[in-house]
């Protein structure tokens, strides 16, 4: 009992802070440019397929595929700013308006690369290579996939690089001053449309490494890892708060343990439904998240 | 009067269908104080946003130092040497007064200036060297003011743009206010600032416009305004301070 705790535990910590990097990339969009992007994930797809395709030309080695769904993402996370996010900047048109022109734009592109990848692809669902094809590793009378250590420690990594990017670095300093006060950004000099470009390209990498992570645990790729990635990127920031990047960590986590807990207490098919009512709960009860509970500061804390 | 550094033609700016600004034609001369007067709604912000390129016109011409600048992005504005020190300030809330200076000196490489620039601007705002790590939210309206004032320094404009600096501040600080606007000139800057307290105004000014319902109806020195018993009445009699 006590023994499968620990492993659900573990087990939900590593398939949290898979869902922490797809919601900080998700998060970090939210936070700065203050539009959802719904194609956050569709553009992982993307980036995912992207690399099984040069596994099945060129059997390359976990780097180079790692590397390839990275890229990948971030080309189709280009492809949707230009598209869904560039024209709607903050002053074209009045605010809401253009919040929504984004999102529903988004939700077209979404529909869209889905549809290209269901079209063109001629099987649904590639096998995807893992990390490792080894045993797990065991310690004492608990089990841990090497996929899972890899999770955490490009979480961990990823966490400290971004944080280390925002509070050291002069697009750090370029990206909280437009999160702050956007027209003193812009009166300072700051080329706000360039700098939300790169968040985006940021933001995608993150959501990229992620979906890598995730496909090579799954060891397939269906188009189904559009909707999925975008899903956990928003349930995981919406249960950490609104656009806060500690809170999506912590949102990721929470999620994670939250379905390896409620899978091993009533089956899997009720994990996804507890996961909602979590999220429903934590909503009515504190709409602004986890992080409303553990700090008091409402903003995009490097 | 030496040469106008910037030269507004004919300028129109709208929100939507409704014009701020009617067709303003102004100049600022080089080195010089140069003053906005006029009421509330008269299009005074419109047009320092329009200049500082936060507003895009619907018509007319902005040249400064000769080249065309309206509709152009703010970034390019602020690279060319135009800084706008915002009504309410605008100054970033959750960051420190340090980093309200960094950000201040975002398009400039040098290190060693930059660094340098800080040290004197604590040294003439010694509030703000002493509060450099507060963040900026918690300073007091004047302070925020002067770390306004300090940023686009930071930007080393060669015009300085700035919209209503005494406004909401007490009458100590609002003289506080208007010698550093002397001393900068002093130093070098030409100033282009917009003010409702008429009286302060006038006193460092060496050229005057007033705006009236987005046009410009009087152009003159400060002594032409005193003779002018209906534009006194108008400014002077409703001005604080």
């Amino acid at each position: 009992m006590l023994v499968d705790l620990i492993q659900n535990t573990l087990d939900g910590l590593a398939l949290g802070s898979a869902y922490a990097l797809l919601a900080l990339g998700f998060t970090l969009i939210f936070g700065v440019l203050r539009r959802a992007n719904l194609a956050y994930g569709p553009a992982i797809m993307l980036g995912a397929y992207a690399a099984t395709w040069v596994h099945l030309q060129f059997h390359a080695g976990f780097l180079a595929l790692a590397a390839v769904t990275i890229v990948g993402a971030m080309l189709a996370g280009a492809y949707v700013e230009r598209l869904c996010f560039a024209p709607h900047g903050r002053r074209a048109r009045s605010g809401d308006a253009a919040a929504i022109a984004s999102m529903v734009g988004s939700f077209a592109l979404w529909m869209q690369l889905e549809e290209i990848a269901t079209l063109w692809l001629p099987k649904h669902l590639y096998a995807f290579p893992p990390l490792y094809d080894g045993p797990p590793l065991a310690l004492g009378p608990f089990t841990l996939r090497l996929e899972y250590v890899a999770m955490l420690a490009c979480a961990v990594l990823a966490c400290f690089g971004l944080h280390r990017l925002l509070a050291r670095t002069r697009f750090g300093l370029a990206v909280r001053a437009i999160v702050d006060q956007t027209d003193g950004a812009r009166l300072a000099g700051i080329n706000v449309p360039r700098v939300f470009f790169l968040v985006f390209a940021l933001a995608s990498a993150l959501g990229g490494l992620a979906g890598y992570l995730i496909a090579a645990a799954h060891e397939q790729v269906t188009p189904m890892l559009g909707m999925w990635s975008t899903l956990k990127g928003m349930i995981a920031m919406m249960l950490g708060g609104l656009g806060s990047l500690p809170g999506a960590v912590v949102g990721g986590v929470a999620l994670g343990l939250i379905e390896s807990h409620s899978q091993w207490l009533l089956g899997p098919q009720y994990r996804d439904l507890i996961a909602y009512f979590v999220l429903f709960a934590l909503l009515a009860a504190r709409p602004a998240g986890l992080r409303s509970i553990l700090t008091r500061k409402p903003t995009l804390a490097a | 009067m030496s040469a106008p550094l910037l030269e507004i033609g004919d300028l129109v700016t709208a929100y939507g269908k409704i014009e701020a600004l009617k067709g303003v034609t102004l100049a600022v001369a080089q080195g010089s104080i140069t003053c906005l007067l006029g009421p509330n709604g008269a299009g005074k912000t419109t047009l320092m946003m329009t200049a500082s390129g936060i507003l895009r016109p619907r018509h007319g011409s902005i040249r400064f130092g000769g080249q065309e600048i309206a509709g152009r992005a703010c970034h390019d504005i602020v690279a060319r040497g135009i800084a706008l020190v915002p009504e309410n300030r605008l100054v970033f809330p959750h960051m420190s007064v340090a980093e309200n200076l960094a950000a201040g000196a975002y398009q400039r490489g040098n290190k060693a200036e930059i660094a340098a620039d800080v040290e004197r601007l604590y040294g003439r705002f010694p509030r703000l060297r002493e509060r450099a790590a507060q963040p900026a939210g918690t300073l007091s309206g004047g302070e925020q003011q002067m770390l306004a004032v300090a940023r686009a320094l930071m930007s080393r404009p060669k015009l300085l743009l700035m919209d209503e600096p005494s406004l909401g501040l007490a009458p100590l600080v609002v003289e506080e206010i208007f010698r550093i606007i002397a001393e900068l000139n002093r130093d070098g800057t030409t100033i282009f600032l917009v003010e409702q307290n008429a009286h302060m105004a006038l006193k460092v000014a060496h050229h005057f416009y007033l705006i009236e319902q987005g046009r410009v109806t009087f152009s003159g020195s400060p002594g032409a305004l005193a003779e002018d018993e209906v534009i006194r009445r108008a400014y002077l009699g409703s001005a604080r301070g």
